[in-house]
């Protein structure tokens, strides 16, 4: 069976048959996977999905394979471009069919807190974080995800995670030390 | 859900904090958030797709599921969905062009054009009726052709009541 990465991008691009089928095949199980786990809360059927995820192709393949001509081998893996297109492609078709629905026990309590209007927030200055720590803290409290789950994604170790983490709140509550944080 | 051992305090102090980096996020295109999970931009785009992801939720829940599935083996698709996606390329409905319809003529292109083409339309349509009017409208035209081919009324009742011509006619 071919591989994702042995496939030819110009004869598929240029909509060689024998490429298109030997794509299919290769990229088939990857673009399953992703619909399903993009489209597991919108509780939709088996033909549904399968719908979305032949939608994924359909993009891929319209106008003469007007999206496939916009990936670019060089900044990106074919199977990771691929990935990001399908879950796309499946949220919109879930989108035009139904709400997703999430049970309670799934959500991160953050979301779920009564927030008291009363109390003025403090602003963290433009500057104070880098994007990175920002991005770290929102993983670690408001999604209540652990730091070898944002490791994996950012492609560091969970110790270096921990340690951005940390670094961040010496900053933040040194920043706000005297503000009543 | 999954817990990091995180201190009480520190998640007071995050809870008293306004929402970081939440506004307008900047868009991201599809290859390059592509390119940022899989670790391939450099630092400055790194750090603004880090601003957009951490603004918007939807995108976060997307790079970590996303993240996770990439990672792991999957199963095999099942076979109705390749053989659908095979149909797909390669014959003969898909390389023929598909024949524009009024509806789609009209609006191609967006809304851009459409006081044109609507304008386009009514004049055809103006055309269309002065000449149908000129030539004597449908009931005319259908009149001649269901009676066209039948003898004068005139004609009819205008015999000269000779039985000669009458014998005649019938070649006696």
């Amino acid at each position: 069976m071919t591989e994702l990465n042995q496939i030819d991008l110009r004869a598929l691009q240029a909509g060689d048959k024998r490429t298109w089928d030997a794509f299919v095949g290769a990229s088939a199980p990857l673009i399953n996977a992703v619909v399903r786990r993009s489209l597991a809360s919108y509780r939709l059927s088996e033909e549904d999905v399968l719908d979305a995820a032949q939608d994924v192709y359909v993009r891929l393949c319209t106008n003469g394979f007007r999206l496939l001509k916009t990936y670019d081998a060089a900044r990106a893996s074919l199977s990771t471009w691929l990935a990001v297109v399908a879950r796309s492609a499946a949220i919109d078709h879930a989108r035009r069919r139904r709400q997703p629905t999430q049970p309670l026990d799934e959500v991160p309590e953050a979301r779920l807190a009564v927030e008291d209007r009363h109390v003025e927030k403090l602003k963290i200055p433009d500057g104070l974080l880098t994007n990175r720590q920002i991005l770290i803290l929102k993983y670690l409290y408001d999604e209540e995800r652990d730091a070898a789950e944002v490791a994996k994604l950012l492609n560091i170790d969970a110790q270096t995670v921990r340690s951005t983490h940390h670094k961040a709140l010496v900053r933040l509550r040194a920043h706000f030390q005297g503000k009543d944080p | 859900m999954r817990r990091e051992n995180i201190p009480e305090a520190d998640k007071e102090l995050w809870r008293r904090l306004a929402p970081a980096g939440e506004g307008a996020p900047q868009p991201v295109s599809e290859l390059d958030f592509a390119a940022w999970l899989d670790g391939r931009l450099p630092e400055a785009r790194a750090a603004a797709v880090e601003a957009a992801v951490a603004s918007d939720p939807a995108l976060r829940r997307a790079a970590l599921e996303l993240s996770e599935l990439l990672g792991q083996p999957l199963p095999a698709a099942p076979s109705r969905l390749e053989v659908r996606a095979r149909t797909l390329v390669g014959f003969e409905a898909e390389r023929r062009q598909r024949r524009p319809g009024l509806l789609n003529w009209l609006l191609a292109g967006g809304r851009r054009f459409i006081v044109q083409r609507v304008a386009t339309l009514a004049a055809a349509v103006v055309v269309a009726i002065s000449g149908f009017v000129l030539g004597g409208g449908l009931g005319a035209s259908w009149a001649k052709e269901r009676y066209g081919a039948l003898p004068d009324a005139s004609t009819l009742s205008s015999g000269s009541g000779d039985p000669a011509e009458f014998l005649g006619s019938d070649g006696i």
